[in-house]
């Protein structure tokens, strides 16, 4: 960079008017096999990146993401599960040392632990070799925390059944499927909706009534004689009330359908 | 035409040393997947780079449809999903994108710790690293409610209990979190939206930009 | 010269920039603060009791859950909402009202919830158990009690207030 008198500058400012026009340095001044970022390296890298946002495309196209029901506070039987990267913290706490009387050593002291020694790694292994072998400690402890990791969210994943929660917590369409001032509506609310619920979403005792596979006559039939966990005699009705029920049940589904 | 544009803005911006700083700088060759196939670990950072971008690009997509308002959001998410055209695909994308940042980020960190790279003189950049595994952590957490379905719902509230049992400050924490100390409901949305959205990411572009500018600084650390 | 350290216009100008900076920061921030912690500040109102359509010749020694509405304000959103508790006599005949809500992480605990541990209430989450009383048992995720509802009766009827962790009282 030139500096002192005879400098000329863009009007008032100080950026220096005789600036040369961009080159690019020639490929002969980098040393060795070393290479041009712009647009040597940058290519490679973006043609990870393309294969990558393929990949990731097929990815988002090939499972839709997930939308359970909408949040119901009242959902007394459902079981939380965090995302997958905090299902180990999930799992830790589910242990007797870390739970219970202990459950700051679970919630403070190990993660804090943990991530304090992960934030100050190079205060802690502060030697002077890089290669693994030259820093056994830090390595093993580094695989050890890694290893303990990966085998807690497999513990607290492998008992879940996820394509059965999956099904569970389908979302039911939030449009106006309900009539809730038919006939029919009234009759389902006298006689089915403290199991089945308001909205026929279903609850911890009985299935959701939206999505069956039933013909009108089958429903009519379950409604009096039960099936399944369903005792008989549920519906305390005329057989006018029971017609309104399934003509009410049946429209559901068939708006549920479209 | 475009070299008239280029010089008119040059005369005002003086890009060319910036310009070259950026696009002239020498990669080691060790770092070059074309001589040595085991480079490939050295792209793991700017995937998760690239992921973020994609976060960010979806993330500010989702919210010409999403309303963190308790009776709306999920409603909302449902529209976008089911109605909008393509909204699957952005939303999905934001979904498995959260995922894949912290794989992502697992990977790259796992190297550089492997390789020793955060030895003197990159301390500081491999500290404001892990401060960006904790940023991304944070919204990893704050956005798995704002769908407000019953997983994201659960899971909050677990969460926040975890946050209630510290000592002493433990209530506070989850009142300040939640805007209320027992229920989560229309504050705790609008706080984690927040949170999600304009706090988190603020931190996240300051420390990223640091991190950058320190990686430009010190050069990549050398072959092993 | 004198021995005192002199301060220099530098230094001088230094500081004052720190407190105009700082004047200006708190000028900024003070407000924002404010309102992000309100909730923390803000003090609670006692709740009132409600009637839970329970007529106490009707509680047996089994536990029972019961579910009620009361009205929530939840910051600018009032709605009814569904609240639970398990009921039932214990052996002095007094009425027990339980909270279902477990005190590990807040899943909800159910009376028998598992095959495998009769008698006791049953938090699926962890695993967490607790003894009738609602007193956990030892070795498992919980660490306390679990809440139970303040109550009255009025005219045979069972009415429930708010929560009381059991480490407070007794």
């Amino acid at each position: 960079m030139k500096k002192g008198k005879g400098m000329k500058f863009v009007g008032d400012s100080r950026i220096r008017s005789d600036n040369p026009p961009f080159v690019p340095k020639d490929y002969s001044e980098y040393p060795g096999r070393t290479e041009a970022f712009w647009p040597n390296f940058l290519l490679k890298e973006w043609l990870v990146g393309a294969v990558f946002i393929v990949g990731f495309l097929c990815l988002t196209i090939a499972h839709p993401s997930p939308l359970e029901g909408m949040a119901d506070p009242t959902a007394t039987d459902y079981i939380p599960l965090p995302d997958w990267y905090f299902l180990f913290l999930y799992q830790l706490l589910k242990y007797d040392f870390a739970s219970g009387p202990y459950v700051l050593f679970g919630i403070l002291v190990l993660p804090g632990l943990a991530f304090g020694a992960l934030f100050l790694a190079p205060f802690l292994d502060n030697g002077p070799g890089r290669r693994p072998q030259h820093r056994p400690i830090a390595v093993s402890l580094m695989v050890l925390a890694f290893v303990a990791t990966a085998w807690l969210t497999y513990e607290s994943a492998k008992d879940v059944d996820w394509e059965a929660r999956a099904e569970a917590n389908k979302p039911i369409p939030p449009n106006d499927l309900i009539d809730t001032s038919s006939d029919g509506y009234e009759v389902y609310k006298n006689n089915c909706a403290s199991c089945h619920a308001n909205e026929l979403e279903g609850g911890s005792s009985a299935p959701s009534l939206i999505g069956i596979d039933h013909t009108p006559e089958e429903i009519a039939k379950i409604a009096k004689e039960g099936i399944g966990d369903m005792p008989p005699n549920v519906f305390k009705g005329s057989d006018e009330e029971l017609d309104q029920l399934v003509e009410f049940i049946t429209e559901v589904n068939e708006k549920a359908d479209e | 035409m475009l070299q008239k544009m280029y010089d008119w803005i040059d005369e005002r911006f003086d890009v060319a040393p910036i310009w070259r700083d950026i696009a002239d700088h020498e990669v080691p060759e060790h770092v070059n997947p074309a001589h040595h196939f085991s480079a490939f670990v050295y792209c793991f950072g700017g995937l998760t780079f690239f992921v973020v971008v994609i976060q960010i690009l979806s993330g500010m997509f989702l919210t010409m449809y999403y309303v963190p308002d308790i009776e709306n959001a999920w409603k909302s998410v449902y529209y976008l999903q089911t109605e909008a055209a393509h909204g699957q695909i952005v939303r999905g994308m934001h979904h498995w994108g959260a995922s894949v940042v912290i794989v992502m980020l697992l990977l790259h960190t796992m190297r550089v710790f492997f390789q020793g790279a955060y030895k003197k003189p990159r301390e500081l950049n491999w500290m404001v690293g892990v401060l960006l595994f904790f940023i991304m952590l944070g919204l990893g957490f704050t956005g798995y409610l704002l769908p407000w379905d019953n997983k994201a719902y659960f899971a909050t509230q677990v969460g926040l209990d975890i946050a209630e049992q510290v000592p002493l400050i433990g209530t506070y924490l989850k009142t300040l979190l939640a805007g209320d100390p027992s229920i989560i409901g229309a504050a705790t949305l609008a706080r984690f939206f927040a949170i999600h959205v304009f706090f988190l990411p603020a931190a996240l572009f300051a420390l990223m930009a640091v991190h950058f500018i320190l990686i430009r600084k010190q050069g990549i650390s050398g072959p092993l | 010269m004198s021995e005192k350290k002199q301060v220099s216009r530098r230094e001088f100008l230094n500081y004052t920039l720190t407190g105009v900076g700082g004047f200006m920061a708190a000028g900024m921030m003070v407000s924002p603060l404010r309102m992000a912690i309100d909730p923390v500040l803000k003090a609670k109102d006692a709740g009132d009791y409600a009637n839970v359509k329970v007529a106490v010749k009707d509680i047996t020694t089994e536990p029972k859950r019961i579910e009620w509405t009361i009205d929530q304000v939840d910051a600018w959103y009032e709605s009814e909402v569904n609240k639970s508790a398990w009921v039932f006599k214990n052996d002095k005949d007094e009425i027990i009202a339980l909270s279902p809500i477990c005190k590990h992480l807040g899943c909800i605990v159910t009376w028998e919830g598992s095959d495998d541990f009769p008698n006791e209430f049953y938090c699926p989450c962890h695993g967490g158990r607790y003894y009738k009383d609602g007193t956990n048992v030892p070795h498992t995720p919980p660490n306390a009690p679990l809440d139970y509802y303040e109550q009255k009766i009025k005219d045979g009827m069972l009415y429930l207030g708010d929560t009381i962790e059991r480490s407070e009282a007794k």
